[in-house]
């Protein structure tokens, strides 16, 4: 695959990692179900056939983490974004 | 009391000694290290990419690139290394301190760390640099793709680095992790050795 | 010096320059254009190799990357290689070929009585014959098959050439040098785009080099020369010869194989063998031809059969006619050619075999002997094809007398790449012949590989292809006058196999499978294509299939009475031929594997004739033996002991160095850490753990404070990267509203450790004189930035070994003159430098876990480090951490371990067992993690977790080694096994 970084331009997937699914948030550890909530998001991953938001770090670039909307099926990936947010 | 001056080692100590290497004949490319850089991280502080880029051109002159590119004033260069991280290079008269100096100018609008003895650094130019480079590094290098004043940060033979076009010679400028000086010169002379390569020092 | 067969006229050899080779020890010569293929044809050799399973006897199929045949070794000694298509290894002088899997000669090879016991060795017959008793495997079976079943030998000694790795970029790679791909390097290239043609072969010109064909009048190699000659003079259009494209990947990805000096004994100096390439396209145009298939009949791999179109390019391109009398078995129109130019090069021509009623009428001129609605069913001669009998649709047999025979079988498009990315080929009734389905994004498919069989239509399809690529990357139409050419279809009509063969019928000649095996296995049950092909096999030798895949599925239809439609293919995966090792690694081999980081004390270090180790990407000095030590264990013990007794040095510069500055700095580092950074006070250092989300230990290291925003942290050599890496992500994706910045400065600093009684004596004779170094003003765990030797650099009173430590830090350039101003001024204490071995030791003396404990399965309480999790705040695995299996008081927790037998020596990885416990999982009560001699107390000590192991001290376990024969009874003790109460850090 190829990875078109927002900051780098197109790269070589040898150059990210990949983290996984970028939909889910960090719970609020102060919560009262919050055993539950981090149980679920450090093991309760959808693993989606089709589009997927995932995780990717550029690594061997930038160093930015990276949102990609990825086809699983296809790997047509639809949108790039920075994790931080902000203006490519 | 022990004193360090004069003891320093470049990062190609023992490796770069001058001379022509690789097929006879013309060299298809010319390998020089800069000793000479001194060299800045900086990451804007949150919130500060405005003022910090005031503060830089207050400073140095310089319009901060707002991406893989470099932008040089006289002896210093800023190089866009990722979202609101560059890295600036100052030579002769300004390298002295620099960091510090840089420090002292923009330091409430962004993180500085010195950076002068983190990399070693290569000038290459020559009719077959581009041929050598297309063995290792995956950005197209092409004129139309990458032009003097771009940036890329990239793996180049399994090892991270920064290549930066100067100028249309061409000359590309390597800045390579100095604990890698050793396995990435070996990848370079096993690269160009095809073309002829001449090691030269200033 | 012409070689008895070769034609006295024609072909694209140079006979200016003649080539001699060998071909089993047999003295050949050959000309500069030759394929070894060709070579030996010229020369009469018509038995080249032995077959995979049967033996049997085997020559030349094919004229190109499909043989399945005539797999020869090539070159001799550390360069010899195994395998090789003999139809594409191009001929030099001094060549030398060998024949494999034949013993003990080519012509009389013991293997082939497996022709004779072939009964039982039909398809799964290994499943069959071998079943029982299972450990006979790998006693008998599998070595006999393995010396029977072969092919070449690979070199034993390293392979002395050089190889690489490259990448190019392009708007248009246009994959095949034939008519189409010509074409549409033309018209893309025209457009001003970036062209990259790639073409297996040493010379461009595709089908053309084999045909008579004509285009705009001109022999076709002369119109490709005009062609290749505008092509060489557009700048952004490369032709890259002997360069397969051999894989189709994601996004424009390409992979190639450039054969940069096969074609010479050695590469010249400098040069790479072979390269491989990675090419990245915004399009592509695959024209990669097509493969003609063969039929199946009875003794069809005789050698002197041959296909139709390769007999063609072996008279017309090499002038090295398959036989002196040859005869033509044909579906299609096509095999007519080979007739027509057989006789046009003064060939005889015994007969043309027709399946189809009615023959073309073009070819009626000829006057050669048609025999119409007949099939070859039987092939006489062993070694060589003697004679032939043809069926006629009466059932009459008739013997024809013949030394060679070409066989078309109709043609099928070479589709592979475009089945790279997921696409299936679908089944053209008319062509007869899968054609590609759904492509890969950005892939055009242009000429016989879209199924276009006629030349005219090739050269309009490689232009529209071309053209559309250019337009699709931006560029214009590019002004192209289209070339005139032959339009005349080959009319198949579909013969896979003639029924009245008696003898073996061959569909995979490289594994040997028969139509028998293929009607087996249908019969076994094995009907879908995917189970046929790993139940027979057909399709997994190194060629792939490319001749045999289509031709046996056929089979498969009609023995299993559907649609070859509804059968359907098997998946074509990437390479497309074979890929040398050396090709894949390219340079990374050797000591070039992968990169190796040097730290700033290696030259130093190499010059004390230091024994190194790999610690990560690190080479790190072990331990430095001195004259007179036996082994590394003494060697070891004497660093420890000089260093306790009096001072040692350690190059720790291999330790991650992040910088972390911002308001909110020390906000994070709470939020990291387990324990509390915010009130580390500036100048100060303090010992960090950090957890991963689910609860278990990640890191360790210390952190001290350089201003009130700004932080200097240190992490472990192995976990340097991925540290930062989880830093970036807390920042980045869980909290990019704090004002933090990291950025790593582990190449900026060397970094020593400087540990011992005596260690402040020799940083005394460093710093400058203005720093107080006394223990008052600078403490255990204080930090700051001094200048040592007129250089600014920072010292921290750090200690990892128990002693009085410091940690000094200069600019890398300054390490190489630091070390060796610390040894100089530690020479009167004395002062020793030591290594990862002596650093381990003193760390288990210690009780300080490392790499081994932080192993990814324990969590802080397990390693004792349970006070470390503050109560006060959140941080990241805290909540995790709490998990009852987590929190578990059973859980094996971080003990020491003494022997009993004080003379017994311990090993890391032995697993805890009570006294008199039977040796079994169940009764598993945690492992030791790492071990030491301890000089200071004169035996074996190890570091382990044990279930309640702090609360069992004095009692004593089995620690179990059944790997290593080891069962040593160990005492429980506390893990800190040296100066229990710390007084040595202070002086």
């Amino acid at each position: 695959m190829r990875i078109p970084c927002p900051y780098c331009g197109p790269r070589g997937n040898d150059e990210f990692t990949y983290l996984g699914d970028a939909t889910v948030r960090w719970p609020d550890p102060a919560a009262p179900d919050a055993s539950q909530a981090f149980h679920d998001y450090v093991y309760l991953r959808d693993n989606p056939s089709g589009i997927h938001q995932e995780l990717w770090y550029h690594g061997g670039g930038c160093h930015a983490w990276l949102v990609v909307t990825r086809n699983t099926r296809t790997h047509e990936i639809s949108d790039v974004a920075f994790a931080a947010g902000g203006k490519p | 009391m022990a004193s360090f001056a004069g003891r320093e080692r470049s990062a190609l100590h023992g490796l770069g000694v001058p001379g022509h290497y690789g097929r006879a004949g013309t060299a298809g490319l010319v390998i020089e290290e800069r000793t000479d850089l001194a060299l800045a991280s900086i990451t804007a502080k949150r919130g500060k990419r405005f003022a910090l880029v005031n503060a830089v051109n207050t400073a140095f002159g310089v319009a901060l690139p707002d991406g893989p590119r470099r932008a040089t004033r006289g002896s210093v260069t800023f190089a866009g290394t990722g979202p609101d991280r560059w890295i600036a290079s100052a030579e002769g008269s300004e390298a002295a301190g620099f960091a510090a100096k840089v420090r002292a100018r923009i330091g409430p609008f962004a993180a500085v760390s010195d950076q002068s003895d983190a990399r070693l650094v290569l000038l290459l130019r020559g009719p077959r640099v581009r041929d050598v480079l297309a063995k290792g590094v995956p950005v197209d290098l092409h004129p139309k793709a990458f032009k003097a004043g771009d940036v890329a940060t990239t793996l180049v033979a399994y090892i991270g680095l920064q290549i930066d076009m100067l100028d249309d010679a061409p000359t590309y400028q390597l800045s390579v992790p100095r604990s890698m000086a050793g396995s990435s010169w070996s990848w370079l002379n096993a690269s160009a050795a095809e073309f002829g390569y001449d090691v030269i020092t200033r | 010096m012409n070689a008895p067969h070769r034609l006295a006229r024609g072909g694209l050899i140079d006979r200016a320059l003649p080539l001699s080779f060998t071909f089993d020890g047999q003295a050949h010569s050959g000309f500069a254009g030759d394929t070894l293929a060709s070579a030996l044809m010229a020369n009469g050799v018509k038995l080249i190799g032995r077959s995979f399973k049967y033996h049997r006897p085997r020559g030349i199929l094919t004229a190109g990357s499909d043989e399945p045949n005539a797999l020869v070794e090539l070159r001799s000694g550390a360069r010899r290689e195994p395998n090789t298509r003999a139809t594409t290894a191009e001929l030099y002088d001094g060549f030398i070929a060998a024949s494999q899997n034949r013993w003990p000669s080519l012509a009389f090879d013991i293997g082939a009585v497996n022709d004779r016991l072939s009964r039982f060795l039909v398809a799964g017959f290994y499943y069959k014959t071998f079943m029982w008793p299972a450990k006979f495997w790998e006693l008998l079976y599998e070595p006999l098959i393995r010396r029977a079943a072969g092919l070449g030998r690979a070199a034993l000694a390293e392979d002395p050439d050089h190889y690489e790795k490259a990448f190019a970029h392009c708007d248009v790679l246009v994959i095949g040098g034939g008519p189409a791909g010509l074409m549409a390097a033309l018209a893309a290239g025209r457009a001003g785009a970036r062209v990259i043609l790639a073409d297996e072969d040493f010379r461009l010109g595709g089908r053309l080099l084999a045909e008579r064909y004509e285009i705009d009048g001109k022999p076709g190699t002369e119109w490709v020369a005009e062609v290749e000659a505008e092509l060489a003079s557009l700048p952004e259009v490369r032709i890259m010869r002997r360069t397969v494209v051999t894989g189709v990947f994601d996004h424009g990805q390409y992979g190639a194989v450039e054969r940069v000096n096969d074609h010479l004994p050695v590469p010249p100096e400098h040069e790479p063998r072979q390269r491989s390439w990675k090419i990245v396209a915004r399009r592509a145009v695959l024209a990669a031809g097509a493969l003609e298939r063969s039929i199946a009949f009875g003794n069809n791999d005789r050698p002197g059969v041959m296909l139709a179109g390769a007999a063609r390019s072996y008279i017309n391109r090499y002038a090295a006619p398959p036989g002196r009398r040859i005869a033509v078995f044909t579906n299609n129109d096509d095999g007519w050619r080979t007739a027509a130019d057989a006789h046009a090069a003064g060939i005889e021509v015994a007969a043309v075999i027709d399946s189809r009623a009615e023959p073309p009428a073009r070819f009626a001129a000829l006057g050669i002997k048609v025999l119409t609605g007949a099939q070859v069913s039987h092939v006489h001669g062993k070694q060589s094809v003697q004679a032939i009998d043809v069926i006629d649709s009466a059932g009459r047999v008739a013997r024809i007398a013949c030394d060679a025979l070409a066989v078309s079988g109709g043609w099928n498009p070479a589709v592979h790449l475009t089945c790279h990315l997921g696409g299936k080929p679908v089944w053209n009734e008319p062509l007869a012949a899968f054609t590609p389905g759904a492509v890969p994004p950005g892939m055009h498919v242009a000429g016989a590989a879209n199924g276009a069989l006629t030349l005219a239509e090739c050269l309009h399809a490689g232009v529209a292809a071309g053209a559309m690529a250019a337009v699709e990357c931006g560029f214009p139409i590019a002004s192209i006058m289209m070339p005139s050419a032959q339009d005349e279809a080959s009319g198949v009509t579909p013969l896979w196999h003639v029924k009245e063969s008696r003898a073996k019928a061959f569909v995979d000649f490289q594994n040997d499978v028969t139509i028998k095996d293929i009607a087996l296995a249908n019969q076994e049950g094995f009907s879908s294509v995917e189970h046929l092909k790993r139940y027979t096999t057909l399709g997994m030798a190194t060629d792939q299939g490319k001749v045999a895949n289509v031709t046996g599925l056929a089979i498969l239809a009609g023995v299993s009475g559907r649609a070859i439609a509804e059968v359907g293919t098997t998946t074509y995966r990437p390479p497309y031929v074979p890929v040398s090792f050396g090709a894949m690694a390219g340079h990374h081999r050797g000591k070039d594997f992968r990169p190796v980081r040097l730290p700033p004390s290696h030259q130093w270090a190499t010059e004390q004739g230091a024994v190194f180790v790999e610690s990560g990407a690190w080479l790190r000095a072990q331990y430095y033996p001195r004259a007179g030590e036996k082994d590394w264990l003494e060697t070891v013990n004497r660093e420890v002991a000089t260093t306790r007794g009096s001072v040692g040095v350690c190059d720790v510069s291999t330790l991650g160095k992040i910088e972390i500055e911002g308001a909110d700095a020390a906000v994070f580092l709470d939020r990291v850490y387990t324990n509390t950074f915010s009130t580390l006070p500036v100048g100060k250092s303090r010992y960090g753990l950090m957890l991963r989300e689910d609860g278990f230990v990640m890191d360790d290291g210390t952190t001290s404070r350089l201003a009130p925003e700004r932080y200097f942290m240190t992490t472990t050599t192995a976990q340097a990267g991925r540290v930062m890496q989880h830093l970036e992500f807390c920042h980045q994706v869980l909290w990019p509203e704090l004002d933090v910045q990291m950025v790593s400065v582990s190449e900026q600093w060397a970094q020593f450790s400087i540990a011992g009684p005596r260690s402040r004596d020799v940083l005394r004779k460093l710093v400058d004189e203005k720093y107080d170094l006394a223990d008052k003003a600078f403490p255990y765990l204080a930090a700051k930035e001094i200048t040592v030797g007129g250089i600014t650099g920072r010292l921290f009173r750090l200690s990892f070994s128990g002693e009085m430590a410091y940690e000094l830090s200069v600019p890398a350039r300054y390490g190489d003159a630091a070390i060796r101003a610390i040894m100089a001024a530690g020479e009167e204490f004395p002062i020793t430098p030591y290594g990862t071995e002596a650093l381990g030791v003193m760390r288990i003396e210690k009780g300080h876990v490392a790499g081994n404990e932080i192993n990814g399965q324990l969590t802080a309480r397990d390693l004792g480090l349970g006070r470390m999790m503050s109560k006060k705040k959140d941080y990241i695995g805290r909540v995790l951490a709490q998990r009852p299996a987590l929190a578990d008081p059973d859980r094996p927790t971080l003990a020491g371990f003494k022997p009993v037998d004080r003379k017994a020596r311990l090993r890391a990885g032995a697993h805890f067992l009570s006294i008199g416990a039977t040796a079994s999982a169940g009764n598993d009560e945690g492992y030791m993690t790492s071990v030491a001699f301890s000089p200071m107390l004169g035996h074996w000590i190890g570091l382990g977790v044990l279930k309640r192991g702090p609360q069992r001290m004095g009692e004593r376990v089995r620690a179990y080694d059944p790997v290593r024969n080891g069962d040593v009874e160990v005492e429980i003790c506390n893990p800190v096994f040296f100066d229990a109460e710390g007084a040595r850090l202070n002086g």
